[in-house]
């Protein structure tokens, strides 16, 4: 290993957290919030309308929040409650969890940037 | 041409046709697309070292096509030649300045052949978005192009004292 070595891993690396930090401050927040119960979709809620959602499911109901861009499950009458204690979230590919009525809210894209890619 | 040289292409060729059969074999979660090993860099550094960069270039281009006709196809082959051909250029660059090991240009290597398939990607679905996965690429890139640096410096070794 030469110095020039080190820098130019070091470059690197400095670079990948620099374009990290600033993808994740902007190009990430997804565009809806879609809801599944079971595996199936009952709903998407665009994150750009403040709204709030109840959730019917088998074993009992969730309300889901949308306000400012973020997207919350504030009340449910399931037995844990984790699902209205886990934080709020906006960004693609954050959920949020109820396993007792097997609810599921998904951050996914707008329509508008949906990556969609394969590379070899 | 020689004939040992002509030897020499068709070997290191076949090897680093094999190296990208074998990485395919190899189960690796694909937490971001693009991301791979790059064990066929191994011997297109190795070739870089003991031949030289005409050599490596003409290597890597037949390797490139015969395994985008054998497994890929033409969209995977367009990818892989971006990633091939950039990654190349820049290792034959840096060896040439010589203030680089061949760590620091095994590395740079694995780190340009992302690149390059990045920017082929981001030009397919014409979505600049594609740039998110970047520093996951340019990480995995360091990772993988040190220990693919390692590798090549031990082989050269052994090759050294045979030739």
């Amino acid at each position: 290993m030469k110095r020039l070595d080190l820098i130019l891993i070091a470059g690197v690396l400095v670079l990948a957290g620099v374009i990290y930090l600033v993808f994740l401050g902007s190009a990430e927040d997804g565009g809806k919030a879609v809801i599944t119960v079971d595996g199936q979709v009952v709903q998407e809620l665009p994150l750009d309308e403040d709204t709030t959602y109840q959730v019917e499911t088998p074993e009992g109901y969730n309300i889901v929040e949308i306000k400012d861009g973020w997207a919350d499950v504030i009340e449910a009458d399931c037995r844990d409650g984790l699902c209205a204690d886990q934080k709020r979230v906006r960004k693609t590919g954050e959920t949020i969890v109820c396993l007792p009525h097997k609810m599921v809210v998904t951050i996914e894209a707008g329509t508008e940037n949906t990556v969609d890619a394969v590379v070899g | 041409m020689r004939s040992s040289k002509v030897a020499q292409y068709g070997l290191f060729a076949a090897l680093a046709i094999l190296m990208g059969y074998v990485e395919m074999l190899i189960p690796l979660p694909l937490l971001v697309p693009g991301m791979k090993l790059g064990l066929a860099n191994v011997i297109i550094v190795i070739v870089l070292y003991h031949m030289d960069a005409k050599s490596a270039f003409f290597i890597s281009l037949v390797r490139v096509l015969m395994s985008g006709l054998l497994f890929q196809g033409f969209a995977g082959l367009m990818y892989s030649l971006a990633g091939a051909l950039l990654s190349l250029g820049v290792m034959a660059l840096l060896k040439k300045t010589r203030k680089v090991s061949i760590t620091g240009v095994s590395v740079m290597g694995g780190v340009f052949h992302n690149v390059g398939q990045i920017i082929v990607a981001a030009a397919v679905v014409e979505n600049i978005k594609m740039a998110y996965y970047l520093p996951f690429l340019l990480v995995t890139g360091v990772v993988t192009g040190f220990v693919i640096g390692a590798v090549a410096r031990l082989a050269l070794g052994y090759l050294q004292r045979r030739t």
